[in-house]
């Protein structure tokens, strides 16, 4: 292959390749890459820089101890393009014979660390990880500051290469589950990984599964905390948050910001998110099994108050339930599409529609509005978008569950839902394990 | 993980089962429902009457109503009420059930066992008679009735209204009497009141589901004590003091000689001086309290040994002593000839704001 007529032809169906011929210890070369990815002029200036240092040495341009860059001895095609698309620059004499590969000045692409934008920090480091792989391992670095840190990077998929990091403590973490994970990362799969299903899909974890093998957070404070009680963590290029593997149920009630608290107080708030949970998943089915099924177990005075507020509404309360639980619905939902200088007019619009206009138009009873809005502030009681979303799926399967056999159906959907979460396990971890760095598993 | 045909199929005969085979389509919401609270049976003859008072509600405020319907048995009127009514009429709520004086002096075995036979009834239901008429009592019910007709409920209710002078006996209690050989009841008796919606004036004597007696209010505040009720903060009235009873144990045994039943009952009280009349001393209150309160229990077993109606349940500390051919005669037998030692003790806990004399 002739490199310099390669590039000639490749430039001309992608314009974003320079081909810049210039001098560089007396030597006529090309220097090739992409404009979007490199900064052209600083490039120059640094290359004949290290050109003048090596002639100062006595040595030449292509050597391999010149210290300009790494000599590639008859690159394949595949080679070069993919040194091209890794953002390096490449040098070729004119005849095309030889070829070096080196680092050169970068753009710079990504934003600057900023706070996290779906976990809010009100006590600890507020700097959250950006899509740019090495500021995030960096950052795991400065909250991490042990000789115990270790660091492996792979690079995934085929067409795509999506270099993916992965970090664990040495001696926390458990030798199990790092073999495991390892092994899997090793077997470098040919499919690539676009997106977190395909993530789960090569590590081989259930398609269906309605809680995530991974908790993800945004915070170097929780990865650094992770790793250091002996769970492995991922970071992929260009994601913008930590994977944390195993994911267990504590996961959704303790963060390590609680820590900066007072006990007292860092057990209140856990507590608080275990009552979330219980409330946003059993209030709709509770409401549903008291009104239409087992009214005997309220009070008469508020078993009344109930009927009063109900008198007129068309539908049967697990109808009326699900109307306004899919409106709630709907305004999660948009609410995360909506430009922020609408976002308030949504929310005045949904609150008036959801909390006046609904009953006095007897769609639903007041007493459900209560409900429902209780239920769903306590849903985001949890710790992590991914676990809320999970719990918003559970308490359908206790709604319908409570209309068919009111309280009991109640608490055969909890056995049901306590069985599936018993179940579930992540590289032999189970879900509900209790965990300590150290200890034994499985 | 791949979700196999099989499996696929398994799932869809499993959600297709539990959705035809749940029945939820009888389920009727709480606003399709009425719910008594009050129920009263009367008995003309032969065949029973019915009152229901169904506190009816809409978003804005609650109003009651009276269905009442006659027929031969309780079931066959609840029938019909169902049958005319808009509503499914649904007892679960049903917290008070009133005879009308007849129909206890006549027996309430045939209604108690049809209440605790349906099973929509609950078995804590509150009892009560009314000394007069029923339909005046449920007219003053609906016509004073100010939130949603609960008044009835709230009188006996022990976070509410009620006070220690007022027996409260389930329809269970009153089962359980119907076929005891030592145990009988007493129910409370209300009438509809001048300024107050209810009066209570004491309570009748149920003797085998039949009532044979009355005893007063103040005889119901010690059966209170000697069944073991909390009666804090009753105030007791003397010749020379007030007081108000704080705490209260009673100890008793009993001893089986010769045929001769004789019990031991020691109260124990702790009370609070809130006014005197002139100026007692401790040991004249405590020695007043002692005599008034024996001399009442006294009359109040006399009376229930003269009917053979063991309200107090004193039987219970016999069972152990006689055979059950005996117990079978316990209420002719023994319990009139029973001896009875009653003391009460007294503690002034605290004198109020009042100087005492020592």
């Amino acid at each position: 292959m002739k490199l310099p007529a390669f590039l000639e032809s490749r430039q001309a169906k992608d314009s974003d390749l320079f081909l810049h011929s210039l001098f560089l210890a007396g030597e006529s070369v090309y220097l090739a890459g992409y404009t979007s990815l490199i900064d052209l002029p600083q490039s120059i200036v640094m290359l004949r820089q290290l050109a003048l240092n090596a002639a100062g040495a006595g040595k030449a341009l292509f050597d391999r101890d010149s210290g300009v860059g790494t000599p590639m001895r008859e690159p394949s095609e595949q080679e070069v393009l993919d040194a091209l698309a890794a953002g390096d620059a490449l040098i070729c004499s004119q005849s095309g014979d030889r070829c070096l590969r080196l680092i050169p000045v970068g753009r710079t692409l990504s934003r600057a660390l900023e706070s996290p934008t779906t976990e809010n920090v009100l006590r600890g480091a507020i700097s959250a990880f950006n899509e740019d792989l090495d500021t995030n391992v960096g950052l795991i670095k400065k909250h991490l500051p042990s000789d115990t840190l270790r660091i492996r990077s792979y690079s995934l998929g085929q067409s795509q290469r999506r270099k993916t990091v992965l970090l664990y403590a040495e001696g926390k973490i458990r030798e199990q589950l790092l073999q495991s994970i390892v092994q899997k990362l090793e077997t470098l799969p040919d499919v690539d990984i676009p997106d977190l299903q395909a993530l789960s899909d090569f590590f081989g974890f259930p398609k269906w599964a309605l809680i995530t093998r991974y908790n993800t957070s945004e915070l170097p404070q929780e990865a650094a905390f992770a790793l250091e009680h002996g769970k492995a963590v991922l970071l992929l290029d260009r994601f913008p948050f930590a994977l944390v593997l195993p994911s267990l149920l504590s996961d959704m009630f303790v963060s390590q910001n609680d820590r900066n608290f007072p006990a007292i107080i860092m057990f209140s708030f856990r507590l608080l998110r275990v009552l979330g949970v219980l409330v946003n998943v059993l209030l709709p089915g509770l409401y549903v099994a008291l009104v239409s099924v087992n009214p005997e177990v309220l009070r008469i005075e508020i078993a009344l108050s109930i009927a009063g507020s109900r008198e007129g509404v068309p539908y049967p309360a697990l109808v009326e339930t699900l109307l306004l639980l899919l409106i709630l619905e709907l305004t999660l939902e948009s609410a995360i599409r909506l430009p922020t200088t609408i976002g308030p007019t949504i929310t005045m619009v949904g609150g008036i529609i959801l909390g006046q206009a609904v009953v006095q138009a007897k769609l639903v009873s007041n007493v459900l509005i209560i409900i429902l809005a209780a239920s769903t502030i306590a849903n985001f009681t949890v710790i992590g978008f991914q676990n809320a979303t999970a719990l918003r799926l559970g308490k359908y399967l206790l709604l319908v569950l409570s209309a068919m056999f009111g309280v009991l159906g109640l608490f055969v959907g909890i056995v049901v839902i306590c069985a599936y979460i018993g179940h579930v396990n992540t590289f032999g971890v189970p879900y509900l394990s209790r965990w300590k760095a150290g200890r034994r598993y499985g | 993980m791949r979700i196999s045909a099989r499996r696929l199929v398994l799932f869809a005969v499993v959600l297709a089962g539990t959705l035809a085979l749940s029945g939820c389509w009888d389920i009727k919401d709480i606003n399709h429902r009425s719910l008594p609270v009050v129920m009263g049976v009367k008995q003309i003859d032969d065949t029973y009457k019915v009152l229901l008072l169904i506190p009816d509600a809409t978003p804005s405020r609650t109003d009651v109503k009276i269905i009442s319907q006659s027929g031969s048995t309780i079931d066959e009127i609840l029938d019909k009420i169902d049958r005319n009514m808009e509503n499914k009429v649904d007892l679960l709520h049903l917290k008070v059930i009133i005879f009308e004086r007849s129909v206890a002096e006549k027996g309430l075995s045939q209604s108690v066992e049809s209440f605790m036979r349906a099973r929509d009834i609950s078995n804590k239901t509150l009892t009560a008679i009314s000394v007069g008429a029923l339909e005046p009592l449920f007219d003053k019910l609906t016509s004073s009735s100010t939130s949603d007709g609960t008044e009835m409920y709230d009188f006996f209710e022990k976070n509410a209204g009620w006070s220690p002078e007022v027996v409260q006996t389930r329809i269970w209690e009153v089962f359980r009497s119907m076929d005891s050989f030592t145990r009988d009841v007493v129910i409370p008796t209300i009438q509809p009141g001048l300024s107050t919606t209810i009066e209570s004036n004491g309570a009748a004597v149920i003797k085998n589901g039949r009532m044979v007696g009355v005893i007063d209010s103040d005889e119901s505040l010690l059966y209170n004590l000697f069944k073991g009720t909390g009666t804090q903060g009753k105030i007791e009235v003397m010749n020379h003091a007030t007081v108000k009873i704080v705490a209260d144990r009673l100890t008793r045994s009993s001893e089986l000689k010769e045929g001769q039943a004789t019990m031991k009952g020691r109260l124990h009280l702790k009370v609070t001086v809130l006014e005197t009349v002139g100026a007692p001393t401790e040991a004249e209150i405590k020695q007043e309290i002692d005599e008034q309160l024996s001399a009442r229990f006294q009359s109040m077993l006399r009376a229930a040994q003269a009917k053979e109606a063991d309200i107090l349940g004193i039987g219970q500390y016999f069972r152990d002593k006689l055979s059950r051919e005996n117990l079978r005669q316990w209420r002719t037998k023994y319990y009139p000839f029973m001896k009875i030692e009653f003391k009460v003790h007294v503690i002034i806990q605290d004198e109020g704001l009042l100087k005492m004399k020592r």
